[in-house]
C-alpha cells in the first residue's frame, strides 16, 4: 500500500525517477490502483474549481505591498517599486544579425532552415519538424499561443516544464507558436524583479506569423538572480506596447493574452 | 502591486495550480472539515507568499506539505486549548498538543539565523513519521536533517509526550 504522501508526490511528479517509474508501472498494470489515481486526478480538478486561485489572489491584493529585498542595483533605488528594466532591444531584424554573433553560444534556427551540422542539431529542431511539417504558414487549428523553454545540455536540449529547476549559467532557448496572425512580445522576469526583453521592437509588440513553432535566434544565459525566472509570451490581435514603469498595465490589459513558464532557480552551477 | 510582487504572485499561482489539491487533502485529513481545510489552504499559500524571499523553494511539495502540517497542528492545538471539540485521532491530538522546545527556539529566531532553511518543528517530524508512515530516512530527507537528528528530535518529543501523559 502506497502511503498518501507518496501518492501526492506521484501526482505532482516530485518523486525520484526510480519511484516514479515503479508507481507508473503499477498504475498501468493494477486496475484498482489506477482507479485510485484517476479519482485523485478528478479530485484535483474539482478542488481547483471549488477554490480557484482568484480567491487567494483577492487576499494577496488586500495585503500591503511587500518591499522585497535583494533587488539589483537600479531596481532598488528610490524609484520605488523594485523593478529594474534591462531592456535588451531585439527587433526581429536585429536579432537575426545577433544570431550570427552568438551562433557559437547555442545552435538555433527557424524551423524551415535546414540543419547546419549533425553535431549541432538539437532535439528542438526535430520537434520543429514534427510540429510544422510542410505547412509553415497555415493556421494550426485548435492550437493556442504557447511558449516553450528549452535548456541546453551537453549535446542536445531538453524542454523545461513549468516550475522545473534551473541554475545560474543554464543556457535557455525560447520558442513560441501562435495559431493566427497577431502581435506579440517575449520577455522574462527574475526573482529580483528584473525584466529582460527577448523579442519586441523596442517596447512594442511585433507582428507574428502563425502556424509554426519559431525558435528565437539567440540563447539566454541565466544569471544569479534568486528564486525563479518566468518567461512570458504576450499576444494580441492588435498592436500593443509595454510601459516599463507600469508593467501591471500589461498584465491587466484584457485584450492581451499571456502565456508563461516559470523556472525555479536552485543552487549554483 | 507591481514588479517583484507581481512576479511572486505569478510564481505563487503556478505553485497553487500544481499543489493546492495536495495541500487541501492534507488539511482536510487533519482537520476533518471542508470549510476549515479550504481556509487553511489559503493560510498555507499566504504564508509561503509572505516568506518567499527567505524560503527555499527547491522542493515545493515538501515545503507545502510540512507547512500545512504545522499550521494544522497549531489549529488543532488551539482549538483543544479553547475547549473546542476536535475530531482527531488520539495520536494526532497528542502530537498537536505536545510541547515543542524547537518551536520556542524558532520563536526566538535563533535557529532561523543559524540555518538558511526554516527548521521543521519536532511535532511536524512526529507527524511525518508516526502518522504519515515515513521511514526515518524519508523523514530525514523531508526535513533536511540527518537520520540521527530525526531520532534525537523524536526522542525529545517522546519524553515530552510521556510528561504530558503523566500530567
Amino acid at each position: 500500500m502506497i502511503p498518501d504522501w507518496k501518492l501526492e508526490r506521484y501526482l505532482t511528479g516530485d518523486l525520484p525517477d526510480s519511484e516514479m517509474r515503479e508507481i507508473r508501472e503499477m498504475e498501468a498494470t493494477d486496475e484498482i490502483f489506477a482507479g485510485r489515481i484517476k479519482m485523485m486526478r478528478e479530485d484535483n480538478r474539482a478542488i481547483l474549481k471549488k477554490m480557484p486561485f482568484e480567491r487567494l489572489s483577492e487576499r494577496l491584493d488586500a495585503m500591503p505591498a511587500r518591499s522585497g529585498n535583494g533587488l539589483k542595483g537600479a531596481g532598488s533605488n528610490g524609484a520605488g517599486n523594485g523593478v529594474s528594466f534591462t531592456l535588451v532591444k531585439f527587433a526581429t531584424a536585429a536579432a537575426l544579425v545577433l544570431a550570427v554573433v552568438t551562433v557559437a553560444l547555442f545552435s538555433q534556427r527557424e524551423i524551415a532552415v535546414p540543419a547546419q551540422s549533425g553535431a549541432q542539431v538539437m532535439d528542438v529542431a526535430m520537434a520543429d519538424a514534427v510540429l510544422a511539417g510542410d505547412e509553415g504558414d497555415t493556421r494550426i487549428k485548435g492550437l493556442e499561443a504557447r511558449i516553450e523553454v528549452w535548456k541546453k545540455t551537453a549535446d542536445s536540449a531538453v524542454q523545461m516544464s513549468n516550475l522545473d529547476e534551473a541554475r545560474e549559467g543554464d543556457e535557455i532557448q525560447l520558442r513560441y507558436l501562435v495559431p493566427e496572425k497577431c502581435f506579440g512580445m517575449l520577455f522574462s522576469m527574475d526573482g529580483n524583479g528584473t525584466v529582460t526583453m527577448h523579442m519586441a521592437d523596442d517596447n512594442k509588440a511585433i507582428a507574428l506569423e502563425p502556424g509554426k513553432m519559431t525558435t528565437l535566434p539567440f540563447a539566454y544565459k541565466l544569471d544569479n538572480a534568486p528564486k525563479f525566472e518566468t518567461f512570458y509570451l504576450f499576444t494580441s490581435t492588435n498592436g500593443f506596447s509595454i510601459n516599463i514603469d507600469d508593467i501591471d498595465a500589461l498584465f491587466k490589459n484584457k485584450d492581451v493574452r499571456q502565456e508563461h513558464v516559470t523556472l525555479r532557480k536552485v543552487g549554483g552551477k | 502591486m507591481k514588479g517583484k510582487n507581481q512576479a511572486d504572485q505569478i510564481v505563487l499561482e503556478g505553485l497553487y495550480g500544481k499543489y493546492a489539491p495536495m495541500v487541501y487533502r492534507r488539511c482536510f485529513s487533519m482537520l476533518k472539515d471542508d470549510a476549515e481545510a479550504q481556509d487553511m489552504v489559503q493560510e498555507v499559500f499566504l504564508r509561503i507568499y509572505e516568506r518567499m524571499d527567505s524560503l527555499d523553494l527547491s522542493q515545493p511539495s515538501s515545503l507545502l506539505w510540512n507547512t500545512a502540517t504545522r499550521l494544522c497542528l497549531n489549529r488543532i492545538r488551539d482549538k483543544h486549548r479553547h475547549g473546542v471539540d476536535v475530531d482527531s485521532s488520539e495520536l494526532l491530538l497528542t502530537i498537536a498538543c505536545a510541547d515543542d522546545e524547537q518551536e520556542s527556539y524558532e520563536a526566538k529566531n535563533i535557529l532561523a539565523k543559524l540555518f538558511s532553511r526554516e527548521p521543521e518543528s519536532s511535532r511536524t517530524i512526529a507527524m511525518l513519521h508516526y502518522v504519515d508512515g515515513m521511514t526515518l530516512e524519508e523523514t530525514a530527507r523531508e526535513v533536511n536533517l540527518s537520520v540521527s537528528g530525526v531520532r534525537k528530535r523524536l526522542r525529545g518529543l517522546q519524553a515530552k509526550l510521556k510528561n504530558l501523559e503523566v500530567k
